[in-house]
Formats: C-alpha cells, structure tokens, sequence
C-alpha cells in the first residue's frame, strides 16, 4: 500500500487550526473595538448637565438627557413587573405540573419561537394592540413590547432552572405534609434561587436595550412624563434620533446614550453570569 | 451539593401530634388545584401571544392584501405618495443582507466553536468563551452607531476599495464606496448573529461522545479530520439548528441595519448600493406613516417577516430538539 | 528474538529484578513489541500509575486485569497517545514501540496511532456508512484506488469475521449494525490500516454473550497479524484469549506471566486473592 505523506494533513490541520484560532480572535477585536469606540466617544458627553438636564431644542447647546434615563429605567420596570410573576408561574407549571403533556411542549414551542421573534414584530403587535385604540402613542404599548420580549425568556430559564432542583427535596417537603403550592414557592424557589435571578436579570438586560419595538408605540419625548399613558422619553429612541440628526452635539449625546446602555447592559449580563457560576460550584 | 445543604437549613414545620382534620386537607388539595390552574393559565399566555401576533398582523394588514393581492410581494414600487406599495425591495433586502450575513458568520461561528473546544486550553476557551457571548448581549442600536460611525467609513475608506479594485469585474462590487449600503450591513448582522451560531455549535462539538472523538484521534486523525468527518456529521442536525437560529436572527435584525443599510426602495446588482429590509423599512417609516392603506401595507411587511422567522424558528426548533432528544438516548 | 529482550536487560541490568514480563519473556523466547518502562502517569496532580515496566510480546495476546480503578485502561492508553486529548493528564517514563520511545515528543503521533489501533469500550461507528466507516484510516494514511479501497475494506471485514453478514449491506450507516457487529466493525477499521498492535479496552462489556463469543475467537485469529494488549475485568475471558496476563493493582503492577500460570499458581498472594474472587 502506498502510503499517504502526512505532511499534506498536517498543512491542512494547520490552516484550520490557524483559522479557528484567527476566528476566535477576530470575534474578541470586534466585542473591544465596538467597547473601545462607544467609550471614548461616549465620555466625552459626559458631564453633570448630562445628567441632570432636560434636553435642549435642536441647535442648542447643552442640556441632558435625564428625563430618557428615568424614561427608560420605567420602561423596564414596568415591563419587568408585567413579565416577571407571569413568566415565573408559567416556568412552574412546565417544570412542576406539566408531566410532558402536548399542550405544555406546545408552549415550550411557542416560547423558543417567541424568542427568536423580530422585536420590530413584537412592536407592531403592541402598535396595533394599544396605540390604535387608545389613539396615542404611550408608555403602556412600549412597556407591553418589552414585556412580551421578556415573558419567554423568564419562562424558558424558569422552568431549566427548577428542573434542576433535585425530586428528593420537593418529596422530603411534600412528606411533611406541606401543600404543593407553598412546597414550590418556599422550597423548590428558594432552592433554585440563583437560577431564577439569573434569569430575570438576563432577560433584563436584553429588553433595555431594546429600541425597535419602542421606536412607534413609546415613541420619544424632549420633555419630562406624567404617566405611561403618554409617550415616554428613553434613551434607544434617543439615540436613534440623535445620530441620525445633523447635529454634533445631538451625535455626541447619542453616544453619551450608547456608553450608558452599554455599560448598563454588560454588568447585568455579566452579574447574571457570575451568579449562575457561584452557583455551579 | 448546595440544594441539599440549603434542605438542612429548612425549619421543619411544627409537630403536629395528631392527624389534620379532614376538612383542613381538602382546603390544602383545594389551594393546590387553584395554583395548578393558575400557573396553567399563565404557562398558556406565551403561546397565546404568538397566535395573536400572527392573527393581528393579518387582520391589520387585510387592507393591503385585499388592494394589492399577491402582486404585493412582487412589485419593486414603494410610494406612499401615490399610495401605491410592493414589498419586493424589502424581500430582497432581506434576504440579501441575510445571505451574506450567513455565508460570512457561518464559517467564522464553527471556528470559534472548533477553538474553543477542541484547541484553547480550559481557561483560555472560558474567557474567550464569555468574550464572544457579550456580543450577543450589546444591543442592536449600539452595533447601529458602531456601524454607521466606525465601521461604515472603515469600509468605505479601506475595504470598498480594495474590493472594487480586485473584483470590480463583478457586478456585485460595483458603484462608488459610500460605506453604507447591503455589504456592510450583511457583515455587522454576520457579528451580531456569529454568536448564537457558535454557542450552540460548541455545545454540539461538546456533547459528541469523547470515545467517538477519541477512537477518530487514536487511529491518527488531525483535529480537523475528526472535526470535518466525525464531529461535524455526528452533531450535523444540531449544526444546523443552530444556523437557523442565527438565520432567524439576522432576518429580523432591525437597529444595526437601518443604520447603514442606507434606506433605498429598489433592487441593485451591487452590494455596495444601499438597499433596505422589511425590519428597516418597518423602523425607519412606521411612526410616519398616517394613511392607513400605508399602514396596512407595513404591517404587511411585518407579517411576510413574521411568516418567514416563524418557519426558520420551526426548523430550528425541530432541529435541535432532534438532536437532543437523539444524545439523550444514544451512546 | 531473544537477543532483543537479553540485550535490553544487559543495557540496564538494575531493572532486572524489577522487570518480570521482560524475563517471561526471554525465558519463552519472545520479542516484546511494547516495553514500558518506569512509566509514571498523572491526572492533574495526582498520580495514578505507579513505576510500571511491562513488556507486550510480539504476535501474541497480553491480557490486562485488575479491580477497576486500578489503572490498566489508563496504562494501554499510553500506548497510542490517546491521553493527549486531555490537558492534564501526564505520562512520565518510557514506553518503546520497536526500541523507539513513542513518548518522546518528536514521535510522530499520527504514524504511531497508525501503528497502534485501538478498540474501546462501546463501539465508536463513526456517523457515515458501514464502508465509509472502514475507508476512513484507509483515505487518511494511504494513497490508492477506488478499487483496491474496496478490496482493502473487504478484506479487513472478512479478517473481522463480518464480511459474510454485511456484504450487501456496506451503505448502511455505521450505526445500524448490532452492538457486536458495530464493535468488529470497529475492528475492521482499526485494522484495515495495517497496524502492529492492537489495544482493547474491555471490547465485549457492552456486547452480549453471542457477539462476545465471536470477537473472543477473532482475537484468537488477529495475533497472528497482530501484537494485542487486551484490558478486561472478565477473568474468563482473560484466560481464554490472552498468552499472558499481567495483574494491576493501585497503579502498580503485582504480577505478570504466562495465562496458564497466573490463573492455575499465581505467585503473589493479591494475585490469588483477586483471581479467586475474593475483592474487585
């Protein structure tokens, strides 16, 4: 048998391994330029004014954003309170009660979908769900879009989470005589605690960065907000508008905008990431 | 471990020295029914949703299928103007962009996978690991600003160039470097899509049983022949789950393209020229949009998107439930 | 033949004493193929083989006991470098396949694992058809024809004993055989190649009796070919295919001599106590 030189295998080995090492590489170049850019250009907006001002009409200098800060920590507030017990219980009775049946796999289904969902969809739903009828742009459609991007998520790792929790400790708590519900609340919860934080604070950090399914049912707003039945100032919108305004100083706020939401969105990831580790150990 | 541990620090609840009362049992088996129903209930509200997003897109944009019929998705003109709407440039461009998104993400993602499983060393595959999971976590607009700021120009003062000079023979890279337009925003989707694709794949890499990997390596497999005739086939249904996945993303994908794709309503040979997609489209002209007909034909864009991610997710979904209900038995 | 095995225990007469399988094996005048010696071998930080020297003759059949944990699949996975796949396991010493260190790190590790193949625990079919699954070593190490492969491929499943029953069905895939035919299908592929030794790593615990039966007399067939290192906790299966065993316990080898020898009048007192069932 002639036998196969292996310096040809060896080469192509080599290429590959190059690529995935280069690959690799690659990947980390575009996370640090893509932090290295909203850094340096963002601090630059940064001052007390930024802050603590409203912002100023279009060609003025100065002012704020603090009106989208608050704007956008409601926002996500609001939608976390609508998401988070639903999709809680929802994660319990798939994990706890559902023994696997079709209809429960249906929603596992659905969920998996639902978060692979466009938001821009979602935005849409929400438009025609709210801003139609009510006739107004509001806090209440942007809040219900998050909301509906956060419901599956929180359901999904819910549910991964509490399968987790091992038999024995619901059967030792049941065999006390304690009810199904408070066995799950007090025990199972408490056991799976980490988890669920993780959960909620992932989920979290995904829709406060969101911006195209508030872009028309919150909308924008230069000024302060009574209520969330009006539209709701933020700061993804405000971004959005900003960069693609002829204004320097709208451009610079817009990347004063982006540093905040970056920063913001990393440490709740990497938060969340870091408590589920404590936990594996 | 830790579960048990914390079983421990559960106070037992008082000793009941005799038996409960009958009546108090039924009230106990009377609360749990009720959470049953009630976590049944909210568990039936995500798939509720889904539904509803799909019957409220069609109900809304009734108006421009009834007017347009089919020819919608064929006609190339947009003009809100002459009220006249074809969704085909935004089809296109949908699909375009996606496409090279793909063609770019794909071989790039099972890369990093191949890296961070079989190549890095534990802690370096960690931390890269994490790395380029967080580029699934920077929001679309932020990738928008990059790109429109950052990267648009580096295209258009660098990679345009070099491109047009070299394949200028091609349709594809024909027209002026702008910068903005279908390349680069098929590349930047390519990045934000790269790290779904590689996570899944290097759960799949991972979950290929060691002794098949190992019995490839002992007979003098390179790590690339293992991987291209063992790993890759082995875990092949689970690969391409996860490419749907990073499809459905990349189709949908809204901020970071329509902050560079460059918003134009026609079709053009190259892919320097801008374009748009329906995701763009929808952001850039919704809260504009006053007739209603104008309205309706949106939306309908938004379903046409809706009908594609909603098939995309399907066959991921079916993929990679395949693929671990397959490990879950198999060897 | 002899000479070989003379000469080594000439070179470094301090082994001597400790090396017992390379005097059984000068006394049956025997070449070893594989000769260990002082191997030491790590997981992390902890040490799991302990000073081995054990000698594998050529074209016969070591057999490899012991109470698990003992460390013998570990020792036959020095042989073949398979270790390497994982990052902190170490092995220290030397282990010659011809006279040539295949630790040393300039050995080249693909023609060693050409050279030594391997056959694990559960049938490894690779994700491609039953004929596929054979070509694969063939394609990687050789240059030839479309139909020299097929006869090459036939001819390892025939050497196999599994030609008769796949003949008409070579593109299935791999793994819609039966457990026992998966694992000679494994075989075949290990051995298509044209290695010089083969290591088993308990080949039949997840075949059932009849598929065992079968792959113990092909092991009986495959030393005239081949020199066979075989790991296994079956003591029977141990005395009916093996020329020589060798006992593991702890990391440590008690004891190694001729089959017959081992299980009739075991030298060493654990030896006894394992064969006779008495732990493990």
């Amino acid at each position: 048998m002639k036998r196969r030189p292996p310096t040809g295998r060896r080469a192509v080995n080599l290429v590959v391994s190059i690529w995935a090492v280069g690959s690799a590489l690659m990947g980390i170049a575009i996370l640090f330029w893509i932090i290295f850019v909203v850094v340096t250009r963002g601090l630059g907006a940064m001052n007390l004014a930024f802050f603590t001002h409203l912002p100023t009409p279009p060609g003025i200098l100065g002012g704020g954003l603090v009106n989208a800060m608050i704007g956008t920590l409601v926002l996500t507030v609001a939608a976390t309170l609508m998401a988070v017990p639903l999709g809680l219980l929802a994660g319990v009775y798939l994990a706890e009660f559902s023994e696997d049946s079709k209809i429960a796999d249906f929603s596992r289904f659905s969920a998996n979908v639902l978060m692979g969902m466009p938001s821009i969809i979602v935005g849409v739903f929400a438009y025609t769900l709210v801003v139609v009828p009510l006739g107004k742009f509001s806090g209440y459609a942007g809040a219900l879009a998050l909301a509906i991007l956060m419901l599956p998520l929180v359901t999904r790792t819910t549910e991964d989470m509490l399968r987790l929790v091992p038999n024995t400790l619901r059967e030792s708590a049941l065999a006390l005589g304690a009810p199904r519900w408070r066995v799950t609340l007090a025990i199972v919860f408490r056991a799976a605690k980490s988890g669920l934080i993780t959960g909620v604070l992932l989920a979290v950090a995904r829709v406060s960065g969101e911006t195209a399914p508030l872009l028309f049912t919150t909308l924008n707003s230069p000024f302060w907000f009574h209520s969330l039945g009006e539209p709701i100032p933020n700061l993804t919108v405000t971004i959005f508008d900003y960069a693609m305004s002829p204004y320097p100083d709208w451009q610079q706020k817009a990347w004063g905008a982006s540093l905040l939401i970056t920063a913001g969105v990393l440490v709740v990831t990497l938060l969340a990431r870091f408590t589920l580790r404590e936990k594996k150990l | 471990m830790k579960t048990v541990l914390k079983m421990e620090r559960v106070s037992p609840p008082p000793l009941q020295l005799a038996p409960q009362p009958a009546k108090q049992r039924r009230v106990s088996a009377r609360g749990d029914n009720a959470f049953r129903w009630l976590t049944f209930v909210c568990s039936m509200v995500v798939p509720l949703v889904m539904l509803a997003i799909g019957a409220d897109l069609i109900i809304s944009s009734l108006p421009a299928i009834k007017k347009f019929g089919l020819g919608f998705l064929f006609s190339e003109d947009w003009n809100p103007v002459t009220e006249s709407f074809g969704a085909a440039s935004s089809i296109f461009g949908t699909l375009a962009s996606t496409c090279i998104a793909m063609a770019i993400a794909i071989p790039l993602s099972l890369a990093i996978a191949l890296f961070l499983v079989e190549l890095a060393p534990p802690r370096i595959s960690r931390t890269v690991g994490t790395m380029i999971e967080l580029l699934a976590a920077i929001p679309s607009i932020i990738y928008g600003m990059w790109g429109l700021f950052v990267f648009a120009p580096f295209m258009a003062n660098y990679v345009q160039p070099l491109v047009g000079r070299t394949l200028g023979f091609l349709p594809l890279f024909q027209g002026p470097p702008l910068g903005i337009g279908m390349l680069t925003a098929g590349i930047i989707l390519a990045f934000m899509v790269l790290p779904f694709i590689s996570a899944i794949a290097r759960d799949v890499f991972q979950l290929v049983p060691n002794v098949v990997k190992e019995s490839a390596f002992g007979m003098g497999a390179t790590t690339w022949e293992v991987t291209y005739k063992v790993t890759i086939p082995y875990g092949l249904v689970g690969i391409i789950g996860a490419v749907f996945l990073g499809l459905g993303r990349a189709l949908g994908e809204t901020m970071a393209v329509t902050f560079v794709i460059g918003n134009a309503h026609r079709i053009a040979a190259s892919l320097f020229s801008p374009g748009n997609t329906i995701a763009s489209t929808l952001a850039n002209e919704f809260s504009e949009a006053t007739e209603p007909i104008y309205v309706s034909s949106l939306i309908a864009l938004g379903l046409v998107l809706y009908l594609i991610t909603y098939l995309v997710q399907v066959v991921s979904q079916i993929m990679l439930r395949r693929m671990y209900r397959a490990w879950s038995v198999g060897l | 033949m002899m000479e070989m095995a003379i000469k080594l225990t000439e070179l470094e007469p301090e082994m001597e004493s400790s090396c017992e399988s390379a005097q059984v094996l000068a006394e049956h005048g025997l070449e070893s193929k594989i000769t260990t010696r002082h191997l030491n071998f790590f997981y992390g930080e902890n040490q799991v083989l302990f000073d081995n020297n054990l000698d594998i003759a050529k074209n016969q059949v070591t057999a490899i006991i012991g109470p698990s944990g003992c460390g013998k699949s570990t020792h036959i996975r020095v042989y073949n470098r398979v270790y390497e796949l994982y990052r902190d396991q170490r092995a220290e010493g030397e282990v010659l396949l011809d006279g040539e260190n295949i630790l040393d790190p300039a050995y080249d590790i693909m023609e060693l694992r050409r050279k030594v193949g391997m056959i694990f625990q559960k049938p490894t079919p690779f994700p491609m058809s039953v004929f596929d699954n054979v070509a694969y070593g063939l394609k990687m190490h050789y240059v030839m024809s479309k139909s020299e492969m097929a006869d090459r491929v036939e001819e390892a499943l025939q050497r196999a004993a599994l030609w008769d029953e796949i003949k008409d069905h070579l593109h299935r895939p791999g793994t819609s055989l039966s457990g026992g035919q998966q694992q000679r299908l494994c075989i075949a592929r290990a051995i298509v190649v044209a290695p010089e030794v083969l290591l088993m790593d308990e080949p039949c615990s997840a075949i059932d009796p009849i598929g065992t039966a079968k792959i113990e007399e092909l092991i009986f067939d495959l030393k005239d070919h081949y020199s066979i290192a075989i790991v296994t906790h079956n003591m029977q299966q141990a005395a009916r295919v093996s020329d020589f065993t060798a006992f593991f316990y702890q990391g440590r080898i008690v004891e190694f001599g001729p089959t017959s020898q081992i299980f009739t009048k075991p030298a060493q007192k654990k030896t006894e106590e394992y064969i006779t069932g008495r732990f493990g």
